[in-house]
């Protein structure tokens, strides 16, 4: 069974392009434009592999990987983000977040990434 | 004419030596009608004495035609005597020209006098008189009584006259000074208050700050004011220059603080197309003609985004000149706001947009109100360390037609011993984040639009900017299809 992936960005255009990528490497994708929505996605359902952006509206990527390693300690959360400021960057990596990448994203070092963090 | 050359030194030396001549004028009319009356009156005193001692001379005359009293007679030539000495040493008094005694008069009295005098004593001297001589004495007595009887009544008459011909002249004297103030007023000082007038109102126009109203007004050239109104012009171009330059300043200040955060804004777009373009690539045989379309459309949306947001940076950065145009508020707000969306948003700053409906248009220099707002946002945002609430309401009062844009946020305030100071140039409480420049140029702007700006705060509640500009006269714009509300 393919490995499902949760992607969060307010860009629409990351989410059809992270989409678009992880779906060719044969991975099951769903995207949301709205954290709102995302975390309520998660807590009703686990998934392999969070990728989440950092700043948005109402919540933020830090809430959605505290939430994520409240609900599945397991999970791996990777984080975009256009501006990581040292503060953020010490949060994220004390909340154990898997990899951090700063935008513009170069696309295979992703798709790297998510396969090291789901073991393939 | 009089205004085209002459300075107001001259106008007033001219004025006053006018005024002196006539004053002089009337001083010497009055001296010479005051001399002539007293000089009238000792005469009338002379000629009365004169007359009192006929009359008694007659008197005696008769006793001693009546009784031969011899010392009647005597007595007649004493008292004729005396005043014929009075009369020969009153001439100065007696014939003063115009209004005296002819000389004919005089001398004829005095010779009638001397003529029953020398009757008097001749019948003295025979003691009796023949009636040939009772004849001419009576008749020469008669005459003398009748002579200055006569000469009284015309000189109490002349008195009469030269007191009302003075009061007449006293009336129009009062004229002639109120017309001569007339047209001293009318060619020398009327100009010196309107240009006085010019100049208040120029200075005013500076003390308010609308340096580019003050223009030369047509004041005499060579004129002292002239001079002055030159150095209040020179002085008000020169402050302009100075605003403007301290304008651009305070706007290069906001400009460091919304690069970062345009910088950022720039990223996402950046960040889109690169990710479209490694897609792309990567993904290219798998994908339809269909699909390259819609990846390239993509691609041109996001570089189209770019093209806004830098768009915006550098018109707001540009060194304009004021133009002045119609301009709805609501698109100010919005461009604005534009410039600081992401500052908002990584401060996490939620704002609230209430814009009236049908505002009227205001007419003012976008540019610069639109440097007004970015300030008071960045301020705003500054206030609200760890987030807040932001909000922006726009409405018309038609009382004071004017329109309203008030700006207030959920931060710390400003402390009331400080509040009255906000506005000073170079006073700041952000140490070296700001330059103190910021609200002291916003103030400087609003009242060049003839606008107000005002402040209120609460400490640890917030602070409410509110700006009045005035409306437009009987124009309200369409509303642009804007919402009424819109939260973010």
């Amino acid at each position: 069974m393919a490995k499902q992936i949760i992607v969060i960005d307010d860009e629409k255009i990351v989410c059809d392009m992270a989409k678009k990528i992880l779906e060719a490497e044969g991975y099951e994708v769903e995207t949301f434009v709205d954290s709102q929505l995302a975390l309520e996605r998660i807590q009703s359902q686990p998934f392999d592999l969070v990728i989440t952006d950092l700043k948005m509206e109402n919540v933020s990527g830090m809430d959605i990987l505290k939430e994520v390693n409240r609900l599945y300690p397991s999970t791996r959360v990777i984080m975009l983000t256009a501006y990581a400021t040292l503060d953020a960057t010490i949060e994220a990596i004390r909340e154990r977040i898997y990899d951090f990448f700063p935008k513009p994203v170069k696309i295979d070092e992703l798709k790297k990434s998510v396969k090291k963090a789901l073991g393939d | 004419m009089f205004r085209t050359a002459i300075t107001i030194r001259k106008r007033i030396i001219i004025a006053a030596v006018i005024q002196a001549i006539v004053i002089c004028l009337i001083c010497a009319f009055g001296y010479v009608s005051f001399n002539t009356i007293l000089t009238k009156l000792q005469s009338i005193e002379i000629i009365d004495d004169v007359n009192i001692s006929f009359l008694e001379m007659r008197k005696a005359e008769k006793n001693y035609f009546l009784y031969q009293d011899l010392s009647s007679l005597d007595e007649l030539l004493q008292i004729g005597t005396k005043r014929y000495k009075v009369l020969e040493a009153s001439r100065s008094y007696l014939v003063t020209g115009l209004h005296g005694l002819s000389n004919q008069e005089y001398t004829g009295l005095l010779h009638n006098l001397k003529r029953y005098l020398e009757l008097i004593q001749q019948a003295l001297y025979n003691k009796k008189v023949p009636p040939p001589l009772e004849k001419e004495i009576r008749t020469l007595g008669h005459n003398l009584t009748e002579q200055s009887a006569t000469l009284l009544a015309r000189e109490r008459k002349t008195v009469s006259s030269i007191v009302s011909y003075s009061l007449i002249m006293l009336l129009v004297s009062l004229g002639v000074i109120f017309i001569i103030q007339v047209v001293l007023w009318q060619y020398f000082f009327r100009f010196i208050l309107q240009e006085i007038g010019v100049m208040e109102r120029m200075i005013k126009m500076v003390s308010e700050g609308r340096f580019h109203e003050v223009a030369v007004k047509t004041i005499a050239p060579s004129n002292e004011i002239r001079v002055a109104v030159q150095a209040i012009a020179d002085m008000a171009r020169e402050l302009e220059k100075r605003e403007q330059e301290l304008m651009q300043s305070g706007k290069l200040a906001s400009l460091g603080i919304l690069i970062s955060g345009v910088a950022h804004e720039l990223g996402n777009p950046l960040n889109n197309i690169s990710l479209i373009a490694q897609t792309y690539l990567s993904l290219y045989d798998m994908l339809g003609d269909e699909e390259k379309k819609n990846y390239m459309g993509d691609v041109y949306t996001q570089s189209e985004r770019i093209k806004k947001i830098v768009e915006n940076l550098l018109d707001f950065s540009r060194q304009k000149k004021q133009e002045m145009k119609d301009t709805q508020v609501g698109d100010l707000v919005q461009r604005s706001l534009g410039l600081v969306a992401n500052q908002l948003k990584i401060s996490k700053v939620r704002y609230h947009l209430d814009i009236a409906e049908d505002l009227p248009l205001i007419s003012v220099a976008p540019s610069q109100i639109q440097q007004v707002l970015v300030n008071l946002f960045i301020n705003a945002i500054q206030a609200m360390d760890g987030g807040g609430q932001l909000f922006i309401e726009a409405s018309y009062d038609q009382e004071q037609n004017m329109v309203n844009l008030s700006v207030r946020d959920t931060g710390t305030g400003i402390k009331k011993e400080i509040l009255p100071h906000i506005f000073d140039p170079f006073f700041t409480t952000k140490s070296t984040k700001g330059t103190g420049m910021g609200l002291s140029v916003s103030y400087g702007i609003i009242r060049q639009h003839h606008g107000e700006i005002l402040v209120e705060s609460e400490e640890g509640q917030g602070t409410t900017f509110t700006i009045k500009i005035p409306a437009k006269d009987n124009d309200k714009g369409s509303n642009h299809g804007q919402a009424n509300y819109r939260d973010r």
